[in-house]
C-alpha cells in the first residue's frame, strides 16, 4: 500500500477492552501522517463485554487538495473493502470473516489467544469451540494473515492490549507509516507512556517473529522411567510388565492414586487394571484398558476433606497461588480458603460404621450440621488455619476405614463389574461405560448430581445394550447429561431409549 | 460523575470563528447549539446521545458564561415539556434523548408544544438507536414527526452538515413556528471529524428577561377553542411556511448530473453509505460525485412536492433508499408522483430488504439489482465481484465456531449477586415470574442467569407485572427496577401504583448509585457529592413517603443477607408490597474513582491491602457451577493442568477486582473448596514482615516435612 491511497481499518474487539483508546490513537496517527481521518464506534450496551466494531478511514490530504474537494467517507466497513482488520481475539477474527470484512486486499491481524464466550464457559463439560476452522478460513480469505499471542504480550509487558495491537499493526507493515510515528502518538498521549511503549514493542516484535508453521509432530514415544523411590519401585516394575500401550496412562494414573493415598492403594489400582488388560487385546490397541486406567485413577483419587486439606497445604500450591495472583517477588500474600463442609463431608471421613449410624439419625445430623456446616473462611497462610488444614490432611491413616472409602470403592467395583459384563459382547459399549466416570466429579450437590446422572444412565444399559449402536447411544447419553444442569436433556434422552425399548419389546 | 469525562474536550467548545473543530458528532452538535444562541438545553441520557448530556454537564462553566440553563431532566417527557418556554418567548431551546424509546415517553408534551406552536426556535435532537449495537425495539421516529407535524431533519453524516442542520433547524423552527427534530443515527453521533467553527453567541433575549417580563397569550394554550385553531394553523400557515423555507434555503441537495433515465432519492443520513456503494460499483468518485442524479433528503418530513416532481419528471424510474419500516417516505412519494400524473416508476422496498439496517453491502447489492433491472448499461464498467474465497458451506461451518458474545455484567458488578441470589432462591422455593426493566440489570435475561419474562420500558418493571395479582396464588412475582428507571417514572408507575392497588408482590430496586447503563450519570439517590445537583436522596425514604411499609435495604455483596431478604419477601405472611433496595456502587465507577487513589497510595509508601480471588486448579473438577451462577468476565476457564482430566478448570484472570461474589457464591450454593481470596499487601510495616517471617518458618518446615514423606513414594527421582 502506498501513502497515496485511502486506508480502511476495522477493529473487531470486545467491549471494555480499550478499542476506544486504539481508535483514538489511530485517529491521531492519521492526522500526524497527512491523512484526513474519520472514525466511528457503537457505544452503549454493546460495550458491556459484548463484541463490537470500531471503524477508521484514512484519506490522503494530498488527494483532497488536488481535487479541491472533501472526501465522502463511510461510517462502517463495507465487505470486500477493508484494508486492515484488527482482532483482539481469534474468535473475533472468525466474526470479521463471517461479516465479510476480510478479503484478498485485507491484512488480518489477530491475537491467537482465547477469551472464552459465556456460552463456552457455562458448559458442564468442555463446550469450547474448535478454532482450527477459523485459522483455515483466515488463511484462505485474507490477503495476509498475521498472528501473535497478544495476551502473552500484555503479560510480558505489563501493558494493555490496545498498545500491543497498535504495535502489531506497526510491525505488520500493513500501513505506509513508520514506527517512529506510531510511537510518537503514544508519547503525545501522555498517559502511561512507558508501559504503553513496552506493550507496543511487544506487539511489534511478536508479529515480526517468524509465523509458526504448523508441523505435525509425531507423538513422542512414552518410556517408563527406570527408577522410582524404593517404596514404589515394585509398582513401577508391575506396570512395566503390562503391555507398553497402557504405560503412559497407567503411569499417570498410578502416580495419582499413590499421591492420593499410599503405595498399597497403587497396588489395588494395578490389580484392578490388570484384570481389564487380561481380557483386552493389542488388536483393540488396548483402548478399553487405557480408558479404564484413566477413569479408574480419577475415581480412586476421589475428592474428600483429607485430599483437599493435603492439596491446599502443599508448598507447591503456595508457589502456585503467588504466581496466579501475580504477586511480586517479596510481596506478602495472605490466602483465605472458602470452605463449606456439609454433614456428608464430615461423615465421609469418619469410620464407616459410625457414619452409617450418624447419617441415619436425624438428631445427630442436626447436631453435626449445627457445629460444622456453615461457610468458613480459613486463612491457610496463618498458623491456626494452616495447622488445622495440616492436621486434617494427616488423617490419611483413617481413610481406609472411612465411610467415603467404602462407598466409592464399592461403586468402583460395581462399575468395573459392569464393564466386564459387556466387554466380550460389545467392546465399544464397554469403553463408553468406562468413560462414563467423567460425570462423577466435584463436591456437594455437584457430586450428587453427577452420581445421579451416572446411575440413571447405568440403569438404562440393559435396554441400551439391545440397540444396534449401543456405544453411540451411550455417548449421546453422556453428552445429554452434560447439557443441562437440571437433568432435563438426559431425562428426555432416556425416555426415548425406554420408548424404543418398549417398542422393540 | 459520568463514565467518560469531557473536561478536556469541553475547552474546544470555546473556539471561535474560522478555527477548526475536531471531535465527535455529538460534540459538534453541542458547539452548534452554542453558536446558535441557545437559551436552555435539557434532556435524558441514553445511547447514542449520552455524551451530549455528559459534555453539557462538564461544560457548565461555559454555559453559565453564555447564560444557558442546562437541565438534567427527570425523563424525556420532562425534557419535551421544557420547550414550553419557547411558546411565549423568543427563546431558543434544545432537548435531547434516545429514540424511539425517548420519543415514546416524550410524545405527550411533544404533541402539546407542536399544537401551541413556538415563537423561539425549538430543536429536538434525537439519537436514532437503530441497527447494529441497538438495545431497543426497531422502530422509526419518523411517524412521531408526521403525527404531530413536527419537521424532521436527517442530515448527511459529516460534521459540517450536522452543524448546519442545527443552525438552519432553529431558523426553520422560527420561520414555521414549529419544533424541529434533528435525527442522528448511532454512528453519526460518534463519528469523529472536523468542521469550521463560528463564535459562540449569547442569547439576546434571556431567560431572566422572560421571567421578569412574562407575557400570556390565550391562543397559545391547548384548550378549546384554541386547539381547533391550532390544527387549521398547522396546515394553512405553518406547513407552507416550512416548505417555503426548506426550498428557499435549499436544505435538500442534488448531486451528480442534472438529468438521467434513472435517479436515486436517499435519506441524508444514508448518503455516505450510498456514495461508498456507488463508488464500489464504479458509479461515483471518492468525493461524493455520482454518475447518476441523486436527490438527498436532508429534510425527511415534510416532503417538498415540487422538488420531487421536478426531479422525477424526466426519469423512467427512481429508487427510494429509505431505512426502516413502514416505508412512509416511499408511500408519500408514490402519492406525490401519482397526483402529478407522472409515469416515473418508484422503486424501493420491493428491491431493498423490508427490515434491518442498510449497511454498505445491503445498499451495494440492492443498487446493483436496481440498475440491472432499470439501467443495465450503467453497470458495464462495474468490476465483477470476486467469488468468495471460501464456499458458503465452509463459511457456515466456520460461523458455527464463532460463539455469540451477548452483553453482560462487568467484572465485579454489584448487580450480579442480586441475580445469583434470585437463581439460588428459585432452587429453594420454585420458579417465579420475573418482570424486568431497562438498565444494566436487564442482562439477567441472558446467560448465565436466564432470569426474566418481559421488559416493558424504562421504569415499568413493576407495572409490567401488575396484572399478575391473585390472593389465591401460592407464589409471588418479582419485579426489577434500576435506580435510573425508578426516578424516571418507576416511583409512581410502579411503587405508587402497587401501594394504591394493595399489590402483594416483590420489587427489587437495584440501587448502584448511578444511571449506570447510560454512562454513569448522577441521579437523585447517587451517593456522590455533586456541586451542581442535589444527590443523596435515598430511595427507601421515597417509597416510604408513598406509603410502602415492607422496605428493606440490603448490601448486594452480602449474598447471605440478599438471599435471606428475598426469601423473606417471597414467603412472609405480611400482605402488601414488599420492596428490597439492593445497594452497592457500580463497580465501573468505583474502580474509576478508587484505582488512581490506591495506586497513588501505594506509590506514596502507604500500607495497602488489595484483594483478589483465585481458583485452585488441582481441586477444581471442571463442572463450572460457579460460572453458571456468576458470569463474571474475570471468572473464566483454562486447560486442565491434569492430563487425565478432559474438562477445563475454572480460573480467575487478572482483571479480578476482588468483589468477593464468587467466594460468597461458593459458600451459599455449597459449591466446592477451590475458591480462595488472596490479600496482596503493599508496603508492609515491621510487624507484617516479622509475623510473615515467623509464619513462613513454621509453615515451610511442616511443608518440607511432607515433601520428604512424599519423596519416599515418588516416581520421579
Amino acid at each position: 500500500m502506498n501513502s497515496n491511497e485511502p486506508i480502511k481499518i476495522a477493529i473487531n474487539a470486545l467491549g471494555g477492552q480499550g478499542g476506544g483508546v486504539l481508535t483514538t490513537w489511530l485517529v491521531e496517527l492519521g492526522k500526524r501522517t497527512g491523512y484526513i481521518v474519520q472514525s466511528t464506534s457503537v457505544p452503549g450496551v454493546a460495550q458491556r463485554t459484548g463484541a463490537t466494531v470500531y471503524y477508521v478511514e484514512y484519506f490522503p490530504e494530498q488527494l483532497a487538495q488536488q481535487a479541491k474537494q472533501q472526501p465522502v467517507m463511510a461510517l462502517m466497513p463495507t465487505p470486500g473493502d477493508v484494508d486492515v482488520v484488527l482482532c483482539s481475539e481469534i474468535i473475533e477474527a472468525g466474526r470479521a470473516i463471517d461479516r465479510g470484512f476480510v478479503s484478498d486486499k485485507t491484512t488480518l491481524i489477530s491475537s491467537t489467544h482465547r477469551d472464552y464466550a459465556i456460552g463456552e464457559k457455562i458448559g458442564m463439560g468442555d463446550d469450547r469451540v474448535n478454532t482450527d476452522i477459523i485459522y483455515q478460513a483466515a488463511e484462505k480469505c485474507a490477503g495476509r494473515f498475521v498472528t501473535a499471542d497478544f495476551s502473552r504480550c500484555v503479560e510480558q509487558s505489563g501493558s494493555i492490549i490496545s498498545s500491543v495491537i497498535f504495535g502489531a499493526l506497526a510491525g505488520s507493515g500493513a500501513m505506509p507509516i513508520q514506527r517512529e510515528d506510531f510511537e510518537a502518538i503514544i508519547v503525545e498521549g501522555k498517559r502511561a507512556v512507558e508501559t504503553n511503549l513496552r506493550g507496543f514493542d511487544a506487539g511489534y516484535t511478536a508479529v515480526q517473529a517468524p509465523q509458526q508453521e504448523v508441523v505435525e509432530e509425531a507423538p513422542a514415544v512414552f518410556v517408563l522411567p527406570e527408577k522410582a523411590a524404593k517404596a514404589v519401585q515394585p509398582l513401577l516394575e508391575r506396570l512395566r510388565d503390562m503391555p507398553a500401550q497402557v504405560h503412559e496412562i497407567g503411569f499417570l494414573g498410578l502416580k495419582k492414586v499413590v499421591d492420593h493415598h499410599d503405595p498399597r492403594y497403587g497396588d489395588l489400582f494395578l490389580d484392578r487394571l490388570s484384570k481389564v488388560i487380561a481380557s483386552d487385546s493389542a488388536a483393540n490397541e488396548f483402548k478399553l484398558s487405557n480408558t479404564v486406567a484413566k477413569h479408574l485413577s480419577l475415581w480412586m483419587a476421589y475428592e474428600d476433606t483429607i485430599r483437599v486439606a493435603d492439596l491446599k497445604t502443599r508448598g507447591t500450591r503456595f508457589e502456585r497461588f503467588r504466581k496466579d495472583v501475580r504477586a511480586d517477588d517479596q510481596q506478602i500474600v495472605e490466602v483465605s480458603e472458602y470452605l463449606h463442609p456439609r454433614v456428608e463431608e464430615i461423615c465421609d471421613m469418619l469410620p464407616a460404621g459410625l457414619a452409617d449410624k450418624l447419617l441415619a439419625s436425624k438428631t445427630a445430623r442436626k447436631m453435626i450440621a449445627g457445629i460444622f456446616s456453615k461457610g468458613r473462611k480459613v486463612k491457610t497462610t496463618r498458623l491456626p488455619g494452616f495447622l488445622m488444614m495440616y492436621c486434617l490432611s494427616g488423617l490419611k491413616f483413617m481413610r481406609r476405614s472411612s465411610y467415603k472409602y467404602r462407598e466409592e470403592n464399592q461403586r468402583i467395583e460395581n462399575w468395573l463389574g459392569l464393564i466386564d459384563t459387556h466387554h466380550a459382547q460389545d467392546y465399544a459399549l464397554a469403553v463408553e461405560i468406562a468413560a462414563l466416570q467423567r460425570l462423577i466429579k466435584g463436591y456437594g450437590d455437584t457430586h450428587a448430581r453427577g452420581l445421579k446422572n451416572f446411575t440413571s444412565i447405568v440403569d438404562a444399559i440393559p435396554s441400551l445394550a439391545q440397540q444396534v449402536n449401543a456405544a453411540a447411544g451411550m455417548n449421546a447419553l453422556q453428552q445429554a447429561a452434560l447439557k443441562t444442569e437440571d437433568g432435563s436433556a438426559l431425562e428426555s434422552a432416556l425416555s426415548q431409549i425406554s420408548d424404543s425399548g418398549s417398542a422393540a419389546a | 460523575m459520568a463514565e467518560r469525562s469531557f473536561a478536556k474536550e469541553v475547552e474546544d467548545l470555546r473556539i471561535g470563528d474560522g478555527e477548526i473543530f475536531h471531535g465527535e458528532g455529538i460534540l459538534a452538535v453541542t458547539k452548534a447549539l452554542l453558536q446558535s444562541g441557545v437559551s436552555y438545553v435539557g434532556g435524558y441520557q441514553g445511547a447514542p446521545i449520552s455524551h451530549l448530556m455528559d459534555v453539557l454537564s462538564d461544560a457548565q462553566g461555559i454555559l453559565s458564561e453564555l447564560d444557558v440553563h442546562f437541565e438534567t431532566s427527570a425523563s424525556e417527557a420532562a425534557a419535551a415539556a421544557m420547550l414550553a418556554a419557547s411558546v411565549n418567548y423568543p427563546l431558543r431551546g434544545a432537548v435531547t434523548w434516545k429514540s424511539t424509546v425517548g420519543t415514546n415517553v416524550a410524545s405527550d408534551a411533544l404533541a402539546s408544544v407542536a399544537s401551541s406552536g413556538v415563537t423561539g426556535g425549538c430543536l429536538v435532537i434525537i439519537g436514532e438507536d437503530y441497527g447494529e449495537g441497538s438495545s431497543i425495539m426497531q422502530e422509526r421516529s419518523h411517524p412521531f414527526a408526521m403525527k404531530s407535524q413536527i419537521w424532521l431533519l436527517d442530515p448527511r453524516p459529516n460534521l459540517t452538515s450536522i452543524v448546519n442542520a442545527v443552525e438552519t433547524g432553529f431558523q426553520l423552527s422560527e420561520a414555521s413556528n414549529t419544533p424541529v427534530m434533528l435525527e442522528l443515527r448511532i454512528r453519526a453521533c460518534h463519528v469523529y471529524g472536523t468542521f469550521t467553527a463560528k463564535d459562540n453567541v449569547a442569547p439576546e433575549f434571556t431567560l431572566k428577561d422572560a421571567m421578569e417580563n412574562p407575557t400570556r397569550e390565550y391562543s397559545r394554550v391547548v384548550l378549546p377553542p384554541s386547539n381547533f385553531v391550532h390544527e387549521i394553523e398547522k396546515v394553512e400557515k405553518r406547513w407552507p411556511a416550512a416548505v417555503k423555507f426548506i426550498k428557499e434555503n435549499k436544505l435538500n441537495e442534488l448531486f451528480g448530473p442534472e438529468s438521467g433515465e434513472v435517479g436515486l432519492i436517499v435519506q441524508g443520513g444514508l448518503y455516505n453509505t450510498l456514495m461508498r456503494a456507488l463508488e464500489l460499483l464504479g458509479l461515483a468518485d471518492k468525493f461524493g460525485n455520482p454518475d447518476v442524479p441523486v436527490y438527498c433528503m436532508n429534510v425527511t418530513y415534510p416532503l417538498i412536492d415540487d422538488e420531487l416532481v421536478d426531479y422525477c419528471r424526466d426519469k423512467k424510474s427512481v429508487l427510494m433508499i429509505e431505512e426502516g419500516q413502514p416505508e412512509y417516505i416511499e408511500q408519500q412519494l408514490n402519492q406525490i408522483i401519482n397526483a402529478a400524473e407522472l409515469n416515473t416508476k418508484i422503486v424501493g422496498k420491493d428491491i431493498f430488504p423490508k427490515a434491518g439496517e442498510y449497511q454498505g453491502q445491503v445498499v451495494r447489492k440492492s443498487l446493483k439489482k436496481f440498475f440491472s433491472q432499470y439501467a443495465p448499461e450503467l453497470l458495464k464498467n462495474t468490476a465483477e465481484e470476486k467469488p468468495p474465497a471460501i464456499t458458503a458451506e465452509e463459511k457456515q461451518l466456520m460461523a458455527a465456531s464463532v460463539p455469540g458474545r451477548p452483553a453482560g455484567f462487568c467484572t465485579g458488578c454489584p448487580e450480579r449477586p442480586v441475580f445469583s441470589a434470585m437463581k439460588q432462591i428459585e432452587q429453594e422455593i420454585g420458579k417465579y415470574h420475573v418482570s424486568c426493566d431497562i438498565g444494566c440489570h436487564l442482562f439477567s435475561i441472558l446467560p448465565p442467569f436466564d432470569i426474566g419474562n418481559t421488559t416493558m420500558g424504562y421504569g415499568l418493571g413493576w407495572a409490567g407485572s401488575s396484572a399478575l395479582q391473585q390472593s389465591e396464588s401460592s407464589q409471588r412475582t418479582v419485579s426489577i427496577m434500576g435506580d435510573g428507571g425508578f426516578w424516571h417514572n418507576g416511583l409512581t408507575s410502579g411503587v405508587g401504583s402497587a401501594v394504591f392497588n394493595k399489590n402483594d408482590n416483590v420489587l427489587i430496586v437495584v440501587d448502584n448509585g448511578y444511571s449506570a447503563a447510560t454512562g454513569g450519570q448522577d441521579i437523585l439517590s447517587s451517593r456522590a457529592q455533586n456541586k451542581t445537583r442535589s444527590t443523596n436522596n435515598p430511595i427507601s425514604s421515597a417509597v416510604k413517603g408513598l406509603g410502602a411499609e415492607w422496605v428493606k435495604e440490603v448490601q448486594t455483596y452480602d449474598l447471605k443477607d440478599m438471599k435471606a431478604t428475598l426469601k423473606d419477601a417471597m414467603t412472609t405472611k405480611i400482605k402488601g408490597p414488599k420492596i428490597i433496595v439492593a445497594q452497592s456502587e457500580c463497580m465501573l465507577n468505583r474502580q474509576r474513582r478508587e484505582k488512581p487513589i490506591r495506586n497513588k497510595a501505594i506509590k506514596d509508601g502507604k500500607r495497602i491491602v488489595r484483594s483478589r480471588f483465585g481458583v485452585d486448579s488441582d481441586t477444581c473438577t471442571g463442572d463450572h457451577s460457579c460460572i453458571r451462577i456468576s458470569g463474571c468476565p474475570s471468572l473464566t476457564i483454562m486447560d486442565n493442568p491434569d492430563p487425565l482430566r478432559d474438562d477445563p478448570v475454572a480460573h480467575v484472570n487478572n482483571d479480578c477486582v476482588g468483589c468477593g461474589v464468587c467466594g460468597e457464591n461458593a459458600h451459599s450454593a455449597v459449591l466446592c473448596p477451590s475458591f480462595y481470596q488472596a490479600d496482596l499487601l503493599y508496603n508492609p510495616n515491621w510487624w507484617d514482615r516479622f509475623a510473615t517471617k515467623v509464619r513462613g518458618a513454621v509453615i515451610g518446615m511442616l511443608q518440607r516435612r511432607r515433601d520428604r514423606k512424599r519423596a519416599q513414594v515418588s516416581f520421579e527421582l
